[in-house]
């Protein structure tokens, strides 16, 4: 209770801060928005003409492609942080979280805010609403899938951005992750063999984001959302204990400097 | 002569530069490695799946080499608009105004340097995830004809990234433009699905407009080249290089006249 209290003041300084600057607001949430319609136009003339890929067809795009467009967007607004935590910890910028009684993974994610991941996170409702599946128990159902897919997300980010406390620079490496996490989420599950399956629940666990809570959403099913619910907490846990450990090796800058 | 020394050797400095991290480099470049795959999974089943070896045109094996060409093409461009625009935001556009050259050339000679290594590397990396899926690369005029093909792509992404950099002197936030030029380069370039696959209507609106001849026109010259194409694509090219020079020059123009520096 205590954390979420400090959770929702650090997410109330962070929506003033980008709120100062309300036309670059409004211009990037639009923007992303268009950019979302535009890159799933590509989708529509891929199914107009194809069809299908193995049973998928482009309203179960509709699905996938909203839930995992709402879940990048819940984590570019609330942890935005989580895609540049490798960098954090290369330019010993952890040192401002460290000195804060505050628990320091926790403050160091959720200290920025990502504009444009309104735009997205609007996007996946508006997908889901055009999938032609739309019903009120499937919208509960998708609210719950975006958040578990957020925790998947924002678990993978941390896991990745981690190796800097062995590796150091991995921006190259953290970018490679997320465009592959992200397009293997969104392309239909059908596609991949039992071998590419394996990858896609574990190593680059994009099925968590995409295709298994579109599942989910599409059909309630006990054993989808247990498959959610358990992939989420043990990419959570093993992120958090990978972190901590990682912060035993942490060296400090000793920069001077200040977080705005 | 001595102006095209300069712009040579600015070219020069950047692409040294990004050879100095080799690292990053490598692993920018290996991006083209799952894209490759994903895209061979999905193109092998959607063939598989109309029972043809042949879908307009196109087989499996020359779809796979348009799209590593379109990938190389798409992954190589530099982040050359989000640079402009954070020079003008920034005020240190004003250090590069007055030094002895001209800033739009500066920013070409600039972003060519970073652009030339990226798509050699892309290109190997993508080769190789492609030959080893679909088969051997197209013959040697197909490389040919594409490389032609690449400057005035490259000249055409600068004209519109410039442009798009340069929109920071009238709004606060040039990014929404960024996104949206990438995927209208994506959709109307033929960058995920070829051109070839499209409805007739939707092909002729692509080809009436910049984007076919910055992907579609140098990836199908890679893998079906022909004479025809070839002075189609680059006379396209010509005609909206010019077209967007003109307007590059005249926002410049226009832009500088807006600019106030205070102070240093």
């Amino acid at each position: 209770m205590r954390h979420l209290k400090f959770l929702l003041a650090i997410w109330q300084a962070n929506l003033q801060s980008v709120m100062e600057y309300r036309v670059s607001f409004l211009t990037q949430v639009v923007g992303m928005m268009l950019n979302n319609f535009i890159y799933f136009a590509i989708w529509l003339i891929f199914f107009d003409r194809f069809k299908d890929v193995r049973g998928w067809g482009a309203s179960d795009m509709y699905v996938t492609f909203g839930v995992l467009a709402s879940a990048f967007g819940l984590v570019s607004l609330f942890f935005g942080n989580a895609f540049v935590l490798g960098d954090i910890v290369n330019n010993g910028r952890l040192d401002y979280y460290l000195s804060l009684p505050r628990p320091v993974l926790l403050h160091a994610v959720a200290s920025r805010m990502i504009t444009s991941g309104m735009g997205d996170f609007t996007y996946g409702f508006i997908s889901y609403a055009l999938s032609g599946q739309f019903t009120w128990d499937g919208l509960l159902r998708f609210i719950l899938a975006i958040l578990l897919a957020a925790v998947v997300f924002a678990a993978f980010l941390i896991l990745v951005n981690s190796l800097a406390f062995w590796a150091g620079v991995v921006s190259s490496f953290t970018n490679l992750m997320i465009n592959a996490m992200v397009t293997f989420g969104i392309y239909p599950i059908t596609l991949f063999d039992n071998y590419a399956k394996l990858i896609l629940f574990t190593v680059i666990p994009a099925a968590l984001m995409g295709a298994v809570p579109a599942e989910y959403i599409r059909a309630a099913s006990w054993q989808t959302l247990g498959e959610l619910l358990l992939g989420a907490a043990i990419l959570l846990g093993l992120a958090v204990t990978v972190f901590r450990s990682g912060l035993k090796r942490y060296e400090s800058g000793s920069a001077i400097q200040i977080e705005v | 002569m001595n102006t095209l020394r300069k712009y040579w050797a600015i070219f020069q400095i950047t692409l040294i530069n990004s050879l100095a991290y080799p690292g990053e480099l490598v692993g920018r470049s290996l991006m083209i490695v799952p894209f490759m795959w994903i895209f061979y999974q999905l193109w092998k089943v959607t063939f598989a799946a109309a029972g043809t070896d042949t879908i307009n045109g196109m087989t499996l094996h020359g779809t796979m080499w348009y799209l590593m060409m379109a990938e190389t093409i798409e992954l190589s461009r530099p982040q050359l608009a989000r640079t402009i625009s954070e020079n003008v935001k920034d005020g240190s556009i004003a250090y590069i105004l007055n030094k002895p050259y001209n800033f739009l050339l500066y920013q070409f000679s600039n972003s060519m340097g970073e652009t030339v290594f990226r798509a050699v590397m892309n290109a190997v990396f993508g080769g190789l995830m492609v030959w080893w899926l679909a088969g051997a690369p197209p013959a040697p005029l197909g490389w040919g004809f594409a490389i032609l093909a690449l400057f005035g792509t490259w000249i055409m992404n600068f004209c519109i990234a410039c442009l798009i950099g340069l929109s920071a002197f009238l709004v606060e936030e040039v990014s929404p433009f960024m996104w949206i030029y990438q995927k209208l380069v994506f959709i109307l370039g033929g960058f995920l699905i070829p051109l070839d696959f499209y409805p007739n209507w939707l092909q002729a609106i692509a080809k009436s407009l910049p984007f076919a001849y910055m992907i579609y026109g140098p990836s199908k010259l890679f893998v079906a080249p022909s004479v025809e194409l070839l002075v189609n694509v680059l006379s396209m090219q010509a005609v909206w290089i010019l077209v967007l020079g003109a307007i590059l020059t005249l926002s410049y123009r226009r832009g500088v006249a807006y600019l106030t520096v205070n102070g240093g």
